[in-house]
């Protein structure tokens, strides 16, 4: 009784601090346009007092206090079974505290605001307007009382419906339900014999290229270039994914590779500063030799050291490469801050490539291309001795493996495909600058082959699509994209370590570890 | 490293190198050291002087900063990738607070206008660093606690991707919170910006600021309490034991989860502080205000040698006064000096992973 009282507080206290928080960062009223979008109410008139855009906000922090209601009706976080009084009382309970601690904003930001105090010169996204959203037009004891009883009423149901839907075990129910799914759709008869069947696998495959090119024809001049992005970070996260996914090291300063591609095809084809003009087919291998060429220079000290330092030199070089392409001691070579503009593009068999269409084309052959060779990297003896490297260094060192070899080998190739990403996107924005190489790229290439899947192709472009893809289709949502790359890191860790998609052999090894790590007893000298 | 491990050391390629890019590199700085004091001097003695001052007192916030990698490295053999922003939260803490208790009206007959952090700014400062702390080392703790403690078990990577995951959140839902333009530090009137007591160098005066003295003061303070809860406390026992070995440790009685929590409360505390300095002393916050500050201080925790208290001093002291005597030794833009903290991190890896007084590390942690 004791333990479940506490638990139902803390779920409360929790969900009281998410809200919180969601609503100084201004999400709730994103929320509300984005639910306002979707049942296209925007215009109705409002309804006692109300108008749409809080009855959305409610809708949204009505779904914060369900889901507050049904985690606080549990008593401990896989059980399976209560009464309905305990786990409607741990449902209530919770909801109450939410409901405390969003009420208790309410009424302080709606006070504030009544005396004049202006938040948002220290929150910059409590706006007055928010704050009238949120304590609903009314006073603000009113609004805090009726997102108390709101938020405790919700909460209420959620604990109720939780019990009654037979919650038991959400979580383990869920990931067990969802890999079932998956491995049902993939066991299939259509697929397995898809699978067995090389002429329906090889045309299953054409069928989908083959929509894959028709797409750009019918997309607009912002999708196709939306899509050479996206295009682009798939080309960044297949090489990444090489370093990261296969070999297990950790860079931090992808983008380093990315901007030597981008800056090699700048300086050679663009009219300033250096007048070169020299055709886009020579410049492009030169750019991907010399990405390369840097990857190994750079790998050749660093990648004797262990995982987490070559993180952070590799993160140091990254803003090195940054800071000397926007310094004036380089002005004169790089162009300086102002960076680099009309980068040539290429020609093919005597025709230029102007529309964004052209491009889209080039990235995706680029793009196929990469796929091809990683994978039949990833099957021959050098993907296999990366793997192998990746699971046990010092085993793997033991059947005769250069490690240092093909970690530099592994660090080369992926900074040759950067290159080529860095290249093709110079070429095709026609200008390039030090602001396109900001550590963020870097972190979005993690971030993206994380998520999607280390050392998985498919699981590699899932990322792409979703990390990249996804926040164009929702621009509402453009400036918490960034947060939720955060989070989605730790999330995916703590939940999915093997990613969207995960690879066969990358899962195995993530559910194996436990024990070994800890009990590896480390000799200390002092 | 291969070459470690064979009895008779071997003389690689990479050895020739590595020593031939050493002597170079010796060479060339002893050459600019003659050329920038001797040969030809480029600047006088109080510009060196400022340089110096400027450098020792950004050198101990980063070695403020460097203890926190380096207490939590000692123990989980993790670098804390979001402890720069750990600190940023102390940093605007103490901002908060500042700008709370300049809204307080504490008028005096002299003067009608004055305000609580003008009239008291012994109190404010305290109360600053207090409450700046605090936030930071409650951040600390919930960061072990969410984002770290289930992956004791995983893989290396794992934990350090989760790092970072929390690193960028902290650092854009500080940016959506409190927006993204830079935000000035309202110092006490006392502890103006810029004003200090000047001492005459050379040709001209050289002053020597209030703010710098302070953060230099205290944080020695801050250092040397630290070294002594490491090396004489009951805490800094279980600490270091843990550090050793954590299931020797647990059958020794001591509980592996709290202590580690307290590290990172401690580390947070310190880099709560350190934050609240930058922000008197530099004077502007930002959500990424402690990006930059969180990598040079890994790089002075590395230099020092990682896992060592005093060592994290030394390597802040050092990489401080490098970053900000070198572009001037070196003759480059100061545009570069952070081009030169990462250069350093590098070599330092590759000439002595160690760091100056680290310990002889095993194959398994480098």
């Amino acid at each position: 009784m004791k333990k479940q009282f506490r638990n139902a507080i803390n779920t409360g206290i929790i969900f009281g601090i998410i809200t919180i928080f969601l609503f100084l960062i201004g999400f709730t009223g994103i929320s509300a346009d984005l639910l306002g979008d979707i049942f296209r109410n925007k215009t109705a008139a409002p309804v006692s007092g109300l108008t749409f855009q809080m009855v959305n906000m409610l809708i949204f922090l009505g779904l914060i206090g369900l889901w507050a209601g049904s985690i606080g009706s549990h008593k401990e976080k896989d059980q399976t079974t209560d009464s309905y009084g305990s786990a409607l009382l741990g449902g209530l309970i919770s909801s109450l505290v939410h409901g405390l601690l969003v009420g208790g904003l309410a009424l302080l930001v709606g006070t504030l605001d009544k005396n004049g105090i202006k938040i948002n010169v220290y929150l910059s996204e409590v706006l007055p307007a928010a704050v009238k959203l949120f304590i609903l037009g009314k006073t603000p004891i009113q609004g805090a009382l009726f997102h108390l009883v709101f938020l405790t009423l919700t909460g209420f149901l959620g604990g109720f419906l939780s019990r009654s839907l037979g919650r038991s075990a959400w979580r383990v129910r869920w990931t067990d339900k969802s890999n079932e799914i998956i491995a049902k759709v993939a066991h299939m008869p259509i697929f397995t014999k898809i699978r067995s069947n090389r002429i329906l696998l090889y045309s299953v495959y054409g069928l989908i290229l083959i929509l894959v090119f028709l797409l750009p024809l019918r997309a607009g001049q912002y999708w196709n270039y939306t899509i050479g992005t996206v295009g682009v970070y798939v080309l960044l996260g297949l090489g990444l994914n090489i370093v990261v996914g296969l070999a297990g090291l950790l860079d931090l300063g992808y983008v380093a590779f990315f901007a030597i591609g981008a800056y090699t095809m700048a300086l050679l084809t663009a009219p300033t500063p250096h007048h070169l003009m020299w055709n886009f087919w020579i410049a492009l291998p030169i750019g991907i030799g010399l990405a390369a060429i840097t990857g190994l220079l750079l790998g050749a000290p660093v990648l004797r050291m262990r995982g987490d330092y070559l993180a952070i030199v590799t993160l140091g070089f990254g803003e090195i490469i940054r800071i000397l392409s926007k310094s004036d001691a380089l002005t004169s070579f790089t162009g300086g801050p102002k960076g680099v503009p009309s980068i040539g593009g290429p020609t093919l068999f005597g025709k230029p490539f102007e529309s964004p269409i052209n491009f889209v084309y080039l990235i995706f052959i680029a793009v196929l291309l990469i796929i091809f060779v990683t994978n039949r990297l990833q099957n021959s003896r050098i993907g296999r001795a990366w793997e192998a490297m990746r699971e046990d260094e010092i085993v793997s060192r033991a059947m005769g493996i250069n490690t240092l070899k093909q970690k530099l080998l592994a660090f080369a190739i992926g900074a040759a495909f950067a290159g080529l990403g860095g290249a093709i996107f110079a070429s095709r924005n026609q200008f390039t600058g030090p602001e396109d190489f900001s550590l963020m790229v870097s972190i979005n290439v993690v971030a993206l082959v994380i998520v999607g899947g280390m050392g998985n192709i498919p699981g590699v472009i899932a990322g792409a699509l979703v990390l990249k893809g996804l926040p164009e289709v929702l621009r509402q949502l453009q400036d918490y994209r960034v947060l939720v790359f955060g989070a989605l890191l730790v999330v995916m860790m703590l939940w999915r370590p093997a990613g969207i998609i995960p690879s066969s052999r990358r899962k195995m090894e993530i559910e194996k570890e436990p024990e070994v790590q800890d009990i590896s007893v480390e000799g200390r000298e002092k | 490293m291969p070459e470690a491990k064979s009895p008779a050391k071997r003389v690689t390629t990479y050895k020739v190198i590595q020593s031939i890019i050493g002597i170079v590199f010796i060479v060339y700085i002893i050459w600019r050291l003659f050329v920038v004091f001797i040969a030809k001097p480029s600047y006088g003695p109080d510009t060196w002087a400022r340089f110096a001052i400027a450098g020792l007192v950004l050198g101990m916030v980063y070695a403020l900063i460097a203890i926190g990698y380096t207490l939590v490295y000692g123990i989980l053999r993790m670098i804390n990738f979001a402890h720069g922003d750990i600190m940023m939260i102390g940093a605007f803490g103490g901002y908060f607070v500042f700008e709370i208790l300049k809204a307080i009206p504490a008028p005096t007959l002299a003067n009608p206008q004055l305000n609580f952090l003008d009239a008291n700014p012994f109190i404010s400062v305290v109360a600053a660093f207090i409450v700046g702390s605090s936030i930071a080392a409650l951040s600390g703790y919930f960061l072990e606690k969410i984002a770290y403690r289930p992956l004791r078990t995983a893989p290396r990577l794992v934990p350090l991707i989760s790092a970072i995951g929390a690193s960028i959140f902290l650092e854009n839902a500080a940016q959506l919170l409190f927006g993204a333009q830079r935000r000035d530090y309202t110092n006490p009137i006392i502890l103006t910006r810029g004003e200090g007591w000047s001492i005459p160098i050379g040709s001209s005066d050289v002053i020597l600021p209030y703010t710098g003295v302070l953060t230099f003061f205290l944080s020695i303070l801050v250092m040397v309490g630290l070294y002594l809860l490491v090396m004489r406390t009951r805490l800094g026992r279980s600490m270091r034991a843990v550090a050793e070995n954590k299931q020797v440790a647990a059958l020794m009685g001591i509980d592996v989860d709290s202590v580690i929590s307290r590290t990172f409360i401690i580390s947070g505390a310190s880099a709560g502080a350190a934050g609240v300095m930058w922000g008197i002393h530099l004077g502007l916050v930002y959500h990424f205000v402690g990006f930059l500050p969180g990598i040079k201080a890994f790089t002075a925790a590395v230099l020092g040698g990682i896992g060592s208290v005093p060592g994290a001093m030394l390597g802040g002291l050092f990489l401080g006064l490098v970053e900000s005597l070198g572009p001037a030794i070196l003759g480059i833009s100061f545009q570069l000096k952070d081009v030169i903290a990462f250069g350093i991190l590098v070599l330092v890896l590759i000439f002595r992973p160690t760091g100056i007084v680290g310990e002889i590390l095993t194959e398994e942690k480098v």
